[in-house]
């Protein structure tokens, strides 16, 4: 039995769900107890004072890269069946870009602040009303953003086929960069620590 | 030792750290992880195969071989269980499609595939040769020119040249039935039972078998 099980008809839409629900409980329990139920420590990420974000970013999506690649290299997962979204990059560089600046204003992500209402946080419940209002807008708008919603195809593009480079390649790159990251963090952390502390 | 007790003093995070480094430092070594799961075809190549006919294999030939126990090839019928249970031609294995990546078929053996009509062992066949196995081939026609060439061939009622006697004499080894002219060709399609399976598999010739029975 190998993964991924949904793909294989190990289980149908109604389980799937189930698991679904339980997965999320967890992502939400762990970006709790990591302290992400606060707008404040979401912020300070921005201020450089407390790096935690980019830091439990950059190990989730290198701990999943490394999971997956060897859990395929041992034929416990079928890589190609795993679900790529395709890329239309300016749409989405747009995208990233609203979400950054919602990230910015209201001190949570979507994700974040369902774990921000759930633990009884005022903010987290606005925001996550905000959120609810602009699916709502989002799809009742989809017709006249279509176009551009779809626009700059690159279909399901990953690194590897990008970069030209073996899988192998870049599974290291991007391991160095994550540590890279984690030094320059912890760097950052302690310069802006010093200034506070000299104020 | 000095290197050990300073992996010992480490932080967890920089454990961690060291660990996915190490993962990604072997990465670089182990290489791609789809498996084969996307192929890259020589379009001229298969093109040309299909143009020449080259790639299939006539009733008649595999009649043959099968009668003179030929065993430097693996015949593959990739219908369903059921359908294989209820007949197949000796000496066939039955793979599905979507067990030939997995099977125990090696890239240099020689391989003929058929199906019903042979549309899906056409599709099988391009997936095999995509996958770089050399020597593979469809039964022209499928199971069912099987039936109308070998089992249930249409002969002359006055057997008199050699070639309606080795035609008749084929279809008799299989178990089959030489039709008269003046029966129709769906009449021998329908109306004649299928031969079982015990008959023709008199033929000791079950070498690859074995193997299936091991993939199990």
């Amino acid at each position: 039995m190998n993964a991924p099980y949904y793909k294989f008809g190990y289980f149908n839409d109604e389980v799937s769900l189930i698991i679904a629900f339980i997965i999320g409980i967890g992502f939400g329990f762990f970006l709790e107890r990591a302290g992400f139920g606060s707008s404040r420590k979401l912020a300070s990420q921005f201020y450089f004072k407390d790096m935690a974000v980019l830091k439990v970013m950059f190990s989730a999506i290198v701990t999943a890269m490394i999971g997956l690649y060897y859990l395929s290299v041992l034929g416990f997962v079928d890589l190609s069946l795993v679900y790529v979204s395709p890329t239309y990059i300016i749409p989405q560089i747009t995208g990233g870009l609203i979400l950054g600046v919602g990230f910015v204003i209201g001190g949570y992500c979507p994700g974040t602040s369902c774990v921000a209402a759930s633990t009884g946080k005022i903010d987290g419940m606005i925001y996550l009303l905000g959120v609810i209002l602009g699916i709502f807008v989002f799809g009742e708008l989809f017709a006249w953003i279509e176009p551009f919603f779809y626009s700059t195809p690159m279909g399901k593009i990953i690194l590897p086929e990008l970069l030209n480079l073996p899988y192998g390649v870049v599974v290291f790159a991007v391991v160095l960069m994550a540590i890279g990251a984690f030094a320059a963090a912890e760097w950052v952390e302690k310069k802006t620590a010093s200034k506070s502390g000299g104020n | 030792m000095k290197l050990f007790e300073k992996l010992v003093k480490l932080s967890l995070n920089k454990r961690l750290a060291l660990t996915a480094a190490m993962l990604g430092v072997t990465a670089l070594f182990v290489g791609n992880p789809y498996h084969g799961a996307k192929l890259s075809v020589d379009k001229a190549e298969l093109a040309l195969m299909v143009q020449k006919e080259s790639d299939q294999i006539s009733p008649i030939e595999i009649a043959e071989w099968i009668i003179q126990n030929k065993i430097d090839y693996r015949l593959i019928d990739l219908r369903d269980e059921n359908d294989f249970a209820e007949y197949h031609i000796p000496t066939a294995e039955n793979i599905i499609i979507t067990e030939l990546g997995s099977s125990s078929l090696m890239r240099n053996e020689k391989i003929v595939l058929y199906s019903k009509d042979g549309i899906h062992a056409a599709k099988a066949w391009f997936l095999l040769k995509a996958d770089n196995y050399k020597n593979v081939y469809t039964l022209y026609g499928g199971l069912n020119a099987w039936k109308d060439k070998i089992l249930f061939p249409r002969v002359s009622e006055t057997i008199d040249n050699s070639e309606a006697v080795k035609i008749a004499e084929i279809s008799k080894f299989f178990g089959g039935q030489p039709q008269n002219n003046s029966q129709t060709e769906t009449a021998a399609k329908y109306n004649n039972p299928m031969p079982k399976i015990s008959t023709p598999a008199a033929n000791p010739l079950t070498p690859s078998k074995k193997k299936k029975k091991e993939g199990c």
